[in-house]
């Protein structure tokens, strides 16, 4: 038994060597993704587009601009004299922000019982540089408004106090894209790289008409399913190891919590995307089919991991179906364990859940496998 | 000794499609069995319910004396088979594609090697282990797969259109192996379309449409199913004698048919109507220059019996 496992494995790795372009399109695909998310994410949104309506044109007015300025996250693109000309630029995305100042702005700001407005119009149809927009200037504001009352307080800067909050942002201190989007990316690429391997197991010897050679050797259906399912283990976890030393040496991602945990967690994971591969694998005419459909369950996986779109922004039934989707709770540990420092005391409900999805997919797998080889 | 092959009954049916139609035959041991046949006409279905690959719709099939059904892991070890559609691994070397049969079969280390070395004797391959399966013409890979088919030793093999698409003279020497394998007493069952490779057959079955329509052996084949005779004749314009003895409808000549360079008639009592036929010919200014009657080949009765 042993014996012809091995002499399967081993024709499998054969295969992968002489097909080689295809596990180094895996390494090095899912490594460039890595990079390339990494990197367009990994510094705080700057510089974005301002544009400035100034009415006023006052020494005031100037500063304001300038305090706008000095936050870095805005860069000056222009000061126009009309509003037709700010619409224009946003309608063609020029523009992030623009402002308006109106023209009794220096003089309400001087008046002890005045009151100065602003007008502020954001390009909502990009949300994330739009938020950070609104963020900075909101910033900017809150301290002119300090100096306002202080002013008219009559009092020193040093006598003042107010509300002073401090703000800690934990897990992610620099609120850092990267440090979201990378693990996530990672733990999406285990499942991809598991799952295609595994598709291709026996639609490939179906299409090549080599299966039914295979099917009437003396191999039994277990023997089949191990020998073939040691050549994708190997090749999905080197995969995360290489993709986890880069997360964790190139874009400073922490390891906060147990690898070893960690590790024994990616492999039980990698075991129910094997059946859940193996199943797509058995049911495919082709290869071609084997990987479309595993698109398509790499598609619906994605938008449950909460990478895109936060789960518990989803309506409820979404939320519901989430939960029996092993992706999420593989994203959730992953992310805990590197980015909390998470250990089993706090990540049990997502292991279990992972647990007994997997332990019900793979005895479905083995079942569905077996009787489509038989 | 119990036949190589029987089957009872056997059929197979896909949705309302019959593609094979209780078929009854049966294969004696340490023969060539032929199995013919057009395209679609159920050969590789027929062989894939022999080998437990696919489930009979109904009746059932033994084969070395035990049931197909229920007994798949013993007749796996005893039996051979090479699929009509490339069995090896393309991308694997000749030595690898072997190595991994061996292994499969779990033949230990110094039978492997003696086996190997066998094998690459047999096909002819000795000197070529490393060269890629992909990179061998057609001839030799056939032989390959047949040597890789009974490295195991099987005491029966089946064999799916294994000339398909090969040159005559690689064909000659497919057949040869085979002949060398009935000595050593293997029984073989081999699908083909080609007449010639019918003839070599110990026994034929013909299969139509999911339905044998003929079985015996060549020779009974041929008396059986061939009503009238054969007569050769090699003429000056062997085109337009096929049309004027097609249109001649007084002479009731059954076929008419192009043979090589030479036309084939098909008729009851055709010894009589050679004068006739003489008198015709001679009218359209064809001039005959022999004409005899001959024995029917395969190819014959088939087109005779195919109308
Ligand atoms: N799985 C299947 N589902 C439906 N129809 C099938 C299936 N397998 C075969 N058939 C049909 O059954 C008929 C017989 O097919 P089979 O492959 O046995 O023919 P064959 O004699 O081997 O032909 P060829 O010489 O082309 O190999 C064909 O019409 C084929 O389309
Ligand atoms: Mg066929």
């Amino acid at each position: 038994m042993l014996k012809r496992i091995l002499a399967l494995t081993k024709k499998e790795f054969i295969h992968l060597r002489n097909d080689w372009w295809l596990p180094a399109f895996m390494l090095f695909g899912g490594v460039l993704e890595l990079m390339a998310v990494g990197w367009a994410t990994a510094r705080p949104i700057s510089n974005l587009p301002l544009m400035v309506l100034d009415h006023d044109r006052s020494a005031a007015s100037r500063s304001l601009v300038i305090s706008l300025e000095n936050t870095e996250t805005f860069t000056l693109e222009a000061m126009v004299d009309d509003f037709q000309t700010i619409e224009d630029a946003l309608e063609r995305g020029q523009i992030s922000a623009a402002i308006i100042i109106p023209p009794d702005y220096a003089e309400e700001m001087a008046a002890s019982d005045g009151n100065p407005t602003l007008s502020m119009i954001l390009n909502g149809a990009e949300s994330v540089p739009a938020t950070a927009a609104l963020r900075a200037a909101e910033g900017v504001i809150a301290s002119l408004n300090e100096k306002l009352i202080i002013k008219r307080l009559k009092l020193s800067p040093d006598e003042f106090s107010g509300f002073a909050p401090r703000l800690r942002v934990w897990f992610n201190e620099a609120l850092s894209e990267a440090l979201y989007t990378t693990p996530a990316e990672m733990g999406l690429m285990l499942e991809f790289t598991t799952l295609l391997f595994a598709a291709l197991a026996f639609s490939r010897e179906r299409e090549l008409g080599t299966l039914e050679q295979l099917l009437v050797m003396p191999f039994s259906s277990l023997e089949i399913i191990i020998g073939k399912a040691i050549p994708v283990i190997v090749i999905a976890f080197t995969d995360f190891v290489l993709m986890l030393s880069m997360v964790h040496f190139v874009f400073k991602v922490p390891i906060r919590g147990s690898l070893p945990l960690l590790f024994i967690l990616a492999f039980g994971y990698l075991l129910v995307e094997l059946g859940k591969g193996m199943v797509l694998s058995v049911i495919s005419k082709s290869q071609m089919q084997a990987f479309l459909l595993v698109l398509l369950f790499g598609m619906t996986d994605f938008m449950f991991t909460g990478y895109a779109a936060p789960v518990e922004s989803m309506p409820q039934a979404l939320q519901f179906v989430a939960n029996i989707v092993p992706a999420h709770h593989w994203l959730e540990i992953l992310r805990g364990i590197l980015l909390k420092g998470a250990g089993m005391d706090v990540l049990w409900p997502h292991v279990a859940a992972l647990a007994v999805l997997g332990t019900f997919i793979m005895t479905f797998s083995l079942r569905f496998v077996r009787k489509a080889l038989d | 000794m119990t036949p190589a092959i029987i089957t009872n009954n056997l059929t197979k049916r896909f949705g309302d499609f019959t593609a094979v139609n209780g078929i009854n035959f049966e294969a004696k041991r340490g023969e060539i069995f032929g199995f013919l046949g057009p395209n679609g006409s159920g050969k590789t279905t027929t062989i894939r319910m022999m080998l437990g690959l696919l489930a009979p719709s109904a009746g059932d099939v033994q084969a070395l004396g035990i049931s197909v059904k229920g007994n798949q892991a013993e007749l796996q070890q005893r039996v051979g088979y090479m699929s009509q559609r490339f069995s090896l691994y393309n991308d694997l070397t000749v030595q690898q594609n072997l190595q991994f049969y061996g292994a499969a079969y779990g033949l230990n280390n110094t039978d492997l090697k003696s086996r190997i070395q066998d094998a690459l004797v047999m096909a002819g391959l000795e000197g070529r282990e490393n060269a890629k399966t992909k990179d061998l013409s057609g001839g030799w890979r056939q032989r390959l797969a047949l040597s890789a088919a009974i490295l195991h030793r099987p005491e029966l093999i089946f064999l799916d259109e294994p000339t398909a698409g090969v040159d005559p003279i690689s064909r000659r020497a497919f057949w040869d192996l085979l002949y060398q394998l009935v000595a050593d007493g293997v029984s073989v069952f081999v699908t083909t379309h080609y007449m010639d490779e019918a003839e070599h057959c110990h026994r034929l079955a013909f299969i139509q449409r999911g339905n044998i329509i003929a079985r015996g052996t060549p020779a009974e084949i041929k008396k059986n199913m061939m009503q009238g005779q054969v007569l050769e004749i090699a003429s000056s314009d062997a085109v337009n004698t096929i049309k004027i003895l097609r249109a001649a409808e007084s002479l009731d000549l059954q076929e008419v048919e192009l043979y090589g360079s030479l036309v084939h008639v098909v008729a009851q009592n055709v010894e009589k109507k050679k004068k006739d036929i003489q008198k015709l010919l001679k009218k359209e200014k064809i001039q005959i220059e022999d004409m005899a009657v001959i024995e029917a080949s395969l190819e014959d009765v088939f087109i005779a019996s195919m109308k």
